[in-house]
């Protein structure tokens, strides 16, 4: 089990701030994710401006491999006006 | 006449309702944080859709069954991974004919169209348009190269036309298995070895005439045009009164033929309305002449519209602005200002 904390328009269009998903790496836990489109491309690589942080530390590698109960949190590059 | 007009926007989608006496309520927006390029209301069920774009979290389409109290994200949109190609942002979204329930066509970028069987949840791209022969030739306009009209002949299911910029007009005759550029008379004057090239041009809007679909009506990046023949030859008619031959916004009237609307801008390098004024211009013989239609526009006015900015049915005319303001109009009458400081206007459709 992972947990994945979300924010900004992806915790608005998914409904939650947290959810609890069954992932042995990464990857599934973001495939896990309602609309894992909003975080993976078409061809399942992690979309460049949502930035993962897997217990704290940066990771983009999608076959990490998570600890169970590890901490999942998506994050959206902000810029514009 | 109770209208609904539908209005994408650089931040969010917003409706607003007309009512009886010709006033109109805004409601607050839908769908914020998307950049929503283009909205409609399906005519067949009522159904929202709505090209949502972020540049985090890439191009989408949203569909609400309940006037976007609740939203479903589209799935398949995407490219396969032999075509070495990914999806940016979604431009137009199409419902199909009450003929063709559960049809919906999505155009995308890059110059990608989708076709989707069951009323806009997954869509499978279009293969003969993503592998044409001539796709070495498209180029990419100021928006990106973009699939960003999709126009249907009410008489026939199996025909529909595409716009890409810049590749052009394409016609199916097929449902979509195979296409057939139709460009011949259309310029593509950036093009000075060849002008007049097969594929290329800078289409910025077409429409296939509801009422007469062997007539096409197009706005380019270099001209306004009349087709007589499905697209298969166009006449120039940007010599006839027009202040220029550049815009991107295209009304019709359903009911008549030989009317249109288009609102000229400078040209390529300075893309605001021409003459210190929102002009807005209609032909009411095919093209051959073109009149002013500013009464009850802003004046003195810069402003700019968008491909997708300007919608039209039966009972009038409807356009947005950049500066965030919506105006419409019956076919005979003076505008009337529909909505005012919304975000920037990247879509308008009308919606009964």
């Amino acid at each position: 089990m992972a947990v994945l904390r979300l924010t900004g328009l992806l915790a608005e269009e998914v409904g939650a701030r947290r959810l609890e998903v069954e992932a042995a790496t990464l990857g599934d836990a973001l495939r896990a994710l309602p609309t894992s489109r909003l975080v993976l491309d078409e061809h399942g690589a992690l979309r460049p401006l949502v930035h993962v942080y897997v217990e704290g530390a940066r990771e983009n590698d999608l076959g990490a491999l998570l600890e169970p109960g590890a901490e999942v949190i998506l994050i959206a590059a902000i810029a514009g006006g | 006449m109770s209208r609904t007009i539908v209005v994408g926007t650089r931040k969010g989608l917003f409706l607003i309702r007309e009512d009886d006496d010709d006033g109109y309520a805004l409601d607050p927006p839908l769908l914020a944080g998307w950049e929503v390029l283009h909205a409609v209301r399906d005519p067949r069920d009522g159904t929202l859709f709505a090209c949502t774009n972020s540049f985090v979290h890439g191009g989408q389409l949203h569909r609400s069954k309940d006037d976007g109290e609740t939203w479903e994200i589209a799935e398949g949109l995407g490219l396969p991974e032999e075509s070495g190609l990914k999806l940016g942002k979604t431009w137009h979204v199409e419902p199909g004919l009450a003929s063709q329930p559960g049809v919906v066509w999505l155009g995308a970028e890059p110059a990608c169209l989708f076709r989707s069987e069951d009323g806009g949840a997954t869509f499978t791209p279009v293969q003969g348009l993503l592998e044409h022969p001539t796709r070495d030739r498209w180029q990419p306009g100021a928006g990106g190269l973009i699939c960003h009209s999709i126009t249907l002949d009410r008489d026939d299911p199996e025909r529909l036309y595409v716009g890409i910029s810049a590749a052009g007009v394409f016609r199916s005759d097929d449902g979509g298995t195979s296409w057939a550029p139709a460009n011949k008379g259309t310029a593509a004057d950036f093009m000075p070895d060849d002008p007049y090239p097969e594929v290329g041009q800078c289409v910025h809007k077409v429409h296939v005439h509801p009422g007469r679909p062997e007539r096409l009506w197009q706005q380019n990046h270099c001209g306004v045009y009349r087709s007589d023949d499905r697209g298969r030859s166009w006449e120039r008619l940007d010599g006839n009164g027009l202040p220029s031959d550049f815009g991107f916004g295209l009304g019709l009237h359903p009911d008549d033929p030989d009317v249109a609307y288009v609102i000229p801008e400078h040209g390529a390098g300075n893309r605001v309305t021409t003459d210190d004024r929102l002009g807005v211009y209609k032909t009411t013989d095919a093209g051959a002449s073109w009149r002013l239609e500013s009464n009850g526009l802003p004046e003195p006015a810069w402003s700019v519209i968008l491909r997708e900015g300007m919608d039209f049915d039966a009972f009038g005319v409807a356009f947005g602005t950049q500066s965030g303001f919506v105006y419409a109009r019956p076919h005979e009458g003076r505008w009337v200002e529909a909505a005012r400081h919304l975000p920037p206007v990247l879509s308008v459709s009308l919606s009964a």
